[in-house]
């Protein structure tokens, strides 16, 4: 067996079915061996669509997602995709084809140190030196971007090695190195917990990475524990569940910061207190005591102190915390906020409010449908106002903030769940940064809907212009967009554009009840901003909630 | 502050870059670093120096796949030799 069809072969014994790539010169074997073989490959347009698909695939699912790139550019390509996964935790293989191991070092055509430039971007990464090392590092590279804290591997194979004759040893993974929980540190929590008056749950990507939305739910329904969401972890808190304050941070509701703010015990479950989430830190639940739950020991105090730190899988934290119930005095006061803070739809004029739109396209899409964000204003109002029911729901790039994300992680999401709703929420900005997978969409016939929120900006960054930057509106400006509804229909895909606030609801519908790919492009005011806001350098009780145009 | 700290790293020279990163990226500023190959393993031992607490680089460093194990030597064993 060749180094070529073993990958392919390791790949299939290990239940991977899809993979998404471009080919190229150095990885041509590989290509080869997929020809005829019992793994599906899905061409991209550009490698950094291949490597987006694939995170969209492990996102939508829980499991591996996997990518090819040739040698030199095919792997720079893959790069940014790389750093997605790693700032977010998303289980990713990386293949690429490397020159072979004699012109290594040569500056050979197509020849780029992908290893070195792996480092700061991959949980690990291998360049295969042996053909006799090359099914174990497969085996190992598998394992490990899958297990503990999920991440991104690559793995660099020269030509040479994917033609050379290679044997096969299984590789078995060392015994479990996984952290056990510190029996001290789940009875300091629980002591913390028995005496908390203000308590809050602060939920994070982990609890899909740890698959334990149960545990979460069972844990915040018996204690009636107020929860707050990060932009990953939308989904994780059902959407029924009494005390879902939403996302908090920077853009997130003013209910939820607040609730953090004067919380005395915070409860941290599978999250790293990002600085969107914190705003200022020093100032972020300030008085609160801070239970950690996370499989990373790394996270620990690694941007705020805590009290108690519960170092596992969450799956085996979770229940280790004791059931006590949140005082009635706090709950009424949550509630109280809610009320006080909700959503506002009434929007006056004839133009189009994206928050109103995306709460209707919430409410009228399929529970089960899967919504990839791109990055910008569009991305907020989606984690703002569409409800989802499992994180796997609701692909936005979080830690990266990569724009160009959404219209290739929505591909991904739908080959992997092929009989699901799967829509990108995209802006006029990020749709052209991957545009190119269109032709994706085309030659699959993937049923993936597009709705593009238009201002004719970089909205997000018009919006800080005008806030912070004295209206100063720098390179912001896309009033020369092509039209998107043509640019669609050019790659077969059919669709309408929307301007005013009277046509949005059937518009929905439409888009909605379309059987394969749709586009809806819908005009919005070029000078609606994202609120509240928390601006730079301010804690989070001091949003900005003024309705500036 | 200075922190001087032993490093078993699997034997791939690309472990030595691994580490070299992360300290570099976490903020701790290498001041002395001896490299010693053993039969199955780099034994590294470095100084850093930084305003941050040392656990922010000792905890990243053990998640690295090919680091086998990081050992401190306390600031003020140091200052005792």
């Amino acid at each position: 067996m060749t180094g070529a069809e073993l990958t392919i072969d390791l790949l299939a014994k290990h239940g991977v079915k899809d993979v998404f790539g471009y080919p190229g010169g150095a990885i041509m074997p590989i290509y080869d061996a997929l020809y005829g073989a019992p793994v599906k490959h899905y061409l991209t347009r550009h490698e950094q669509g291949a490597g987006f698909a694939a995170v969209g695939f492990a996102r939508s699912t829980g499991k591996l997602g996997v990518c090819f790139a040739t040698s030199g550019p095919g792997a720079t390509n893959l790069i940014t995709a790389l750093a997605d996964a790693m700032m977010d935790s998303v289980p990713l293989l990386a293949i690429t084809g490397q020159v072979p191991t004699a012109a290594i070092g040569s500056d050979a055509f197509q020849e780029i140190d992908v290893l070195g430039m792996s480092l700061s971007c991959t949980k690990h990464s291998y360049m295969v030196e042996r053909p006799e090392d090359l099914a174990e590092i497969l085996q190992e590279a598998i394992h490990l971007a899958q297990t503990g804290r999920p991440g991104p591997v690559l793995v660099d194979i020269p030509k040479d090695i994917q033609m050379a004759q290679v044997p096969f040893h299984p590789w078995l993974a060392a015994e479990d190195t996984l952290p056990k929980l510190d029996p001290n540190q789940v009875a300091i929590a629980n002591q913390i917990l028995s005496e908390a008056q203000r308590p809050v749950a602060y939920v994070g990507g982990g609890v899909q990475a740890a698959d334990a939305q149960n545990e979460l739910m069972q844990f915040l329904e018996k204690t009636h524990m107020p929860a707050v969401t990060t932009l990953k972890a939308l989904g994780s808190v059902l959407p029924d569940y009494e005390y879902d304050l939403g996302m908090l941070g920077m853009h997130g509701g003013k209910a939820a910061n607040l609730a953090v703010q004067e919380c005395d015990v915070l409860v941290c479950i599978g999250a790293r207190f990002d600085d969107r989430v914190t705003g200022n830190l020093s100032k972020f639940a300030a008085k609160a005591k801070v239970i950690h739950l996370d499989i990373d020991a790394a996270e620990i105090g690694k941007r705020k102190p805590v009290k108690a730190s519960l170092v596992a899988d969450l799956k085996t934290s979770l229940p280790q915390l004791d059931c006590f119930v949140t005082p009635d005095e706090w709950l009424l006061h949550i509630e109280s906020m809610m009320k006080e803070h909700a959503w506002r739809y009434d929007y006056p004029g004839e133009k189009v409010f994206a928050p109103y739109l995306l709460n209707q396209l919430s409410q009228k899409m399929p529970k089960t449908g899967v919504v990839c964000c791109d990055v910008g204003q569009h991305q907020m109002w989606v984690a703002q106002h569409m409800k989802f029911s499992h994180p796997s729901n609701h692909l936005s790039s979080g830690g990266a903030g990569t724009m160009g994300f959404g219209l290739p992680a929505a591909i991904g999401a739908q080959v992997a769940r092929p009989d699901d709703f799967v829509i990108t929420v995209s802006g006029d900005g990020s749709i052209m940064m991957n545009i190119q997978e269109l032709a994706t969409i085309r030659r699959n016939n993937l049923p993936v809907k597009i709705l593009i929120l238009d201002n004719q900006r970089l909205g997000m960054v018009r919006q800080w212009q005008q806030l912070f930057f004295e209206g100063r509106y720098s390179e912001t400006n896309l009033s020369d967009n092509p039209d998107f509804v043509q640019l669609a229909a050019v790659f077969g895909i059919p669709g309408q554009t929307v301007t005013r606030a009277d046509e949005v609801d059937t518009a929905i519908d439409a888009l909605v009840n379309s059987q394969g790919p749709y586009i809806l492009h819908v005009c919005i005011d070029d000078k609606e901003n994202v609120w509240p806001l928390v601006p730079p350098g301010a804690a989070n009780d001091e949003m900005m909630t003024e309705t500036v145009k | 502050m200075k922190h001087t700290l032993t490093i078993a790293l699997k034997n791939q020279s690309v472990a030595v870059e691994r580490f070299l990163r992360v300290a570099r990226h976490r903020g701790f500023d290498l001041t002395k670093m001896n490299l010693e190959m053993a039969e199955d393993a780099f034994r590294v031992t470095m100084t850093v120096v930084s305003d941050k607490p040392i656990h922010l680089l000792t905890s990243q460093l053990n998640k690295l796949v090919d680091v086998k194990h990081v050992t401190l030597e306390s600031q003020l064993q140091q200052q005792a030799i």
